[in-house]
């Protein structure tokens, strides 16, 4: 198994440098600068001025030597200085990575709590109301976009209950409750997405595991209902219940985006979107390369997974 | 007048509503008596809503915390480097100006742009208007946070300041036109212009011009990190996409200002976050743009308190290349003018309220907002004369052109399509749109090579009679963005900067405003009024034109207090 790890782990070598070169390429193809986006509505500015800014930015340098330069930074972990703020970039992930890795862990919790109890007792009840009802709501999660539930959440708890997440961003250990209460409604809405997808994965494949025969075999010796669906099939059932739900974290990623500006979350999100839009190369590169890397790695775990599901499954 | 629809239905309020809303609101409010301006014609106020809140006459009461969700987030702290609106929602609070525009307290309408004394005390100029001659108030002290810890501001913090945006920034073109700058005494600082400029004072009034401390551009090299001034609140936490606090400053030398304790800005980039934190009491005030908006937050919010606000200027237009064919003929450009049905837009996308557009503050040279007549015969919406003028012109079966814009809110696109629509139908122009993100639209826009269209914009941070005349349209200026190129409009905007007299600088002004019509250098579209929205609890908060409290004019913070 070392071996298996320590060769997926050299095939992210090249992944990674290819993910850098798309991004840095891209972000150089897209008009306009950080300058641009900082100066230019004032019109003040002429071009000596903003040549000697760009020099000072090294945004002058050949492309090349730019390119080699964030590389060294990125091995090196120091990956400079926001073009747009002047706030270093380690800072500003420090800041954003733990408000998305708790948006996001929240929402694989409540989407999980939610799809498995439901894709269970979907596919223990099928063609039954409650699995129609079950289907109804994979359906609609499906369906509905994060920007539409959020937006729709947002209004209507304003509406009926005169209250939202308080806005103004309050860590965990600062003060766990205000934390909570900014944090569970998002979660919910990034996790209802999550939970349709799973939920669907998880009631076809319990159905499937239920017809096999070691399960017939089960009911023969007169297992109880609960303890053949919940220890014999659905251990077997979750192998590609993990794969989705490791395919989903680009999702949940992409949905935090928006999640994020929504619920005025200073994530991940929100500062690859507005780097982006100022053209802040060095943030933008620096976190699409660590979600490049995060993706690689929580691949990694899912294949490592299987194995704990499934015994008889072998790395080689 | 043109600007408006049917008063019946333009926000679905009748007239008994209106009654009811408007008596519930002043009994609620005691204080607030709800009246006119007496500078807008009549016929331009079709909302329900009162365009100007008096001052309260009650005695302020101290103390209380507030708060707003913020579409803005501040770049940086550095004003040499962003005249962002994220900045300037609360520089102007944390700094001064040597001169200011009258505070909402102290206006008789929402057009009033008299000058008053911040840092400076009294101002004087030379006869010629090259010199100008700033008394500073004594005893006005930095905010008492290291490494300023109070000491006191002298003209010598006044030249370094100005020396700096002259030296590096956004600012550089307004303070590279000061020759030199002479401190006689501690509190006397004298500017000496390049050239004669009467509106030396207004430009030193803008929301831009704050002063900053020396101390903190020698010790960080910049001030991205650090806001500290002399204004009346001290920045206690600025956490990026989270929030802004700022706190009373109790060394403030305006005594017994502010009034409230903590004003915090809470980072919140969704409209509907906004409008929902409003509901909940999460913010005391907010913009909204439609009637309709308006109306829908009454459900929740009855008592609020609505403030009709009048635009007046449009900062979005339909920039032509007019530096190349075709629209180097001024037929070509009138044709355009004539075949677009602005009254439709603000109907259809301003649900009736909005301007038809302009890009001269009229209270700069007339009492009223102008009327569509008044815009001449160019800006009147009528197909089969400017078909005639296009064929006129060598264009009989129309043309094909671009337009790209950014979209700075959901109506523009919705005018932008209905141009489109107006200029096929009408010229059988085929324009193709490009809707572009923000920096790609920026760099384009500022470059001079562009062709075809563009939807252009003039910035909101600055307000006074040089930034929206000669700034914007003389042809050597940098923000010249519509590339406006007429030797007689460059004549009278530099005239205009000689003329000190008020009433001859209105006769220059409307021979600008006349002459920009008449050859349509610049094709205004028409653009929102909105509604300031305020908690029952707030005083003194109107909006004013061109300044509004959320804004570009949030020094009035300084001066709201919290009735509760």
């Amino acid at each position: 198994m070392y071996k298996y790890v320590i060769r997926r782990a050299l095939l992210a070598v090249p992944v990674l440098l290819l993910s850098s070169l798309i991004v840095f390429g891209l972000m150089r193809v897209m008009p306009g600068d950080a300058l641009t986006a900082l100066m230019a509505e004032s019109g003040n500015i002429g071009e000596k001025e903003l040549a000697k800014v760009r020099k000072d930015l090294r945004l002058d340098l050949p492309y090349h030597e730019q390119y080699l330069l964030w590389l060294w930074q990125m091995v090196s972990l120091s990956p400079g200085d926001s073009l747009f703020t002047g706030e270093p970039i380690a800072v500003s992930l420090r800041k954003a990575i733990p408000v998305t890795l708790e948006l996001t862990a929240l929402a694989m919790i409540l989407g999980l709590a939610i799809a498995v109890p439901i894709g269970v007792l979907s596919a223990t009840r099928q063609d039954k109301p409650s699995d129609y009802a079950g289907r109804m709501v994979a359906v609609t999660g499906l369906s509905f976009p994060d920007f539409w539930l959020g937006t729709l959440v947002i209004t209507f708890a304003a509406i009926w209950f005169q209250w939202i997440p308080p806005i103004g961003y309050t860590s965990f250990w600062d003060s766990p409750w205000r934390n909570l209460q900014q944090f569970l409604l998002p979660a919910a809405v990034l996790g209802f997405r999550l939970s349709a997808a799973t939920m669907r994965m998880t009631r076809s494949t319990v159905l499937e595991v239920l017809r096999e025969d070691y399960v017939r075999t089960a009911w023969a010796k007169g297992l109880g209902g609960r303890l053949v669906v919940y220890k014999h099939a659905l251990k077997n059932a979750l192998i590609p219940v993990v794969t989705v739900v490791g395919g989903q974290l680009g999702v949940l990623l992409a949905g935090a985006v928006v999640v994020e500006t929504i619920f005025a979350l200073p994530g991940m999100g929100r500062l690859t979107v507005e780097a982006i839009i100022y053209r802040d190369y060095p943030v933008v590169q620096t976190n699409v390369m660590l979600v490049a890397a995060t993706l690689v790695t929580l691949n990694l775990l899912v294949d490592l997974t299987y194995a704990w599901l499934d015994p008889r499954i072998r790395y080689r | 007048m043109p600007t408006q629809g049917p008063k019946g239905d333009r926000s679905g309020v009748s007239r008994r509503q209106f009654l009811r809303r408007a008596g519930g609101t002043a009994a609620g409010l005691g204080a607030f008596a709800l009246s006119r301006p007496g500078s807008r014609a009549a016929a331009q106020s079709a909302s329900p809503y009162p365009e100007w809140i008096p001052a309260s006459t009650k005695s302020p009461k101290r103390g209380g915390t507030l708060t707003r969700a913020s579409a803005w987030d501040p770049p940086m702290l550095d004003p040499r480097m962003t005249q962002s609106v994220g900045l300037f929602q609360f520089a102007g609070l944390t700094s001064n100006r040597l001169v200011r525009y009258s505070f909402a307290d102290e206006a008789s309408h929402p057009g009033d742009m008299t000058l008053k004394g911040d840092l400076a005390e009294s101002w004087t100029t030379s006869a010629d208007h090259r010199i100008w001659t700033f008394k500073l108030r004594q005893g006005v002290k930095w905010q008492n946070v290291p490494p300023l810890n109070g000491r006191e501001l002298t003209s010598a913090d006044i030249k370094y300041c100005f020396e700096a945006y002259a030296k590096e920034g956004v600012q550089t073109f307004n303070f590279k036109e000061i020759e030199g700058i002479e401190t006689p005494d501690k509190y006397t600082v004298r500017l000496h212009m390049q050239a004669p400029n009467v509106f030396v004072a207004q430009a030193l009034a803008e929301p831009i011009s704050i002063v900053f401390a020396r101390e903190i551009l020698e010790e960080d090299g910049d001030l991205k990190k650090r806001c500290i001034g002399t204004g009346p609140f001290i920045l206690k936490e600025h956490t990026r996409k989270v929030k802004v606090v700022l706190q009373r400053n109790p060394d403030y030398w305006d005594k017994g200002r502010p009034y409230v304790d903590e004003y915090v800005i809470l980072s919140t980039p969704d409209a509907a976050t906004r409008t929902a934190a409003f509901r909940t009491g999460q913010a005391d005030f907010i913009h909204v743009a439609s009637p309709s908006e308006v109306e829908v937050l009454r459900k929740t919010n009855p008592n609020l308190v609505a403030q009709s606000y009048f635009n007046a200027l449009t900062p979005f237009g339909l920039a032509m290349s007019q530096d190349k064919p075709p629209f180097n003929d001024v037929r070509v450009r009138r044709a355009l003018a004539m075949a677009i049905d602005r009254q439709r837009q603000v109907d259809t996308v301003y649900e009736g309220h909005g301007i038809l557009g302009w890009g001269v503050p009229y209270m700069y040279y007339q009492d009223k907002a102008p009327t569509a007549a008044q815009f001449g015969p160019w800006w009147q919406y009528k197909p089969a004369e400017a078909k005639k003028l296009l064929a006129e012109a060598g264009h009989p079966n129309g043309f094909s052109t671009t337009l790209f814009y950014y979209e700075y809110f959901p109506q523009m696109t919705s005018q932008v399509q209905l141009v489109q629509a107006d200029l096929k139908k009408n010229l059988n122009i085929d324009v193709k749109i490009s809707k572009l993100d923000y920096t790609t639209y920026y760099g384009r826009y500022v470059d001079p090579k562009w062709e075809g269209l563009s939807w252009g914009f003039q910035s909101g941070h600055a307000v006074g009679l040089d930034e929206r005349t000669y700034q914007y349209m003389h042809s050597k200026s940098t923000k010249n963005f519509f590339r406006v190129n007429d030797p007689q409009i460059d004549e009278l905007t530099t005239k205009l900067r000689q003329t000190p007299d008020a009433k001859e600088q209105r006769v220059i002004t409307k021979k600008i405003v006349d002459r920009e019509f008449d050859q349509v250098l610049r094709l205004w579209m028409p653009y929102d009024n909105g509604f300031m929205i305020f908690q029952p609890h707030m005083r003194n908060a109107a909006a004013l034109a061109l300044r509004r409290t959320d804004a570009y004019g949030s020094p009035q913070v300084a001066r709201v207090w919290l009735d509760k």
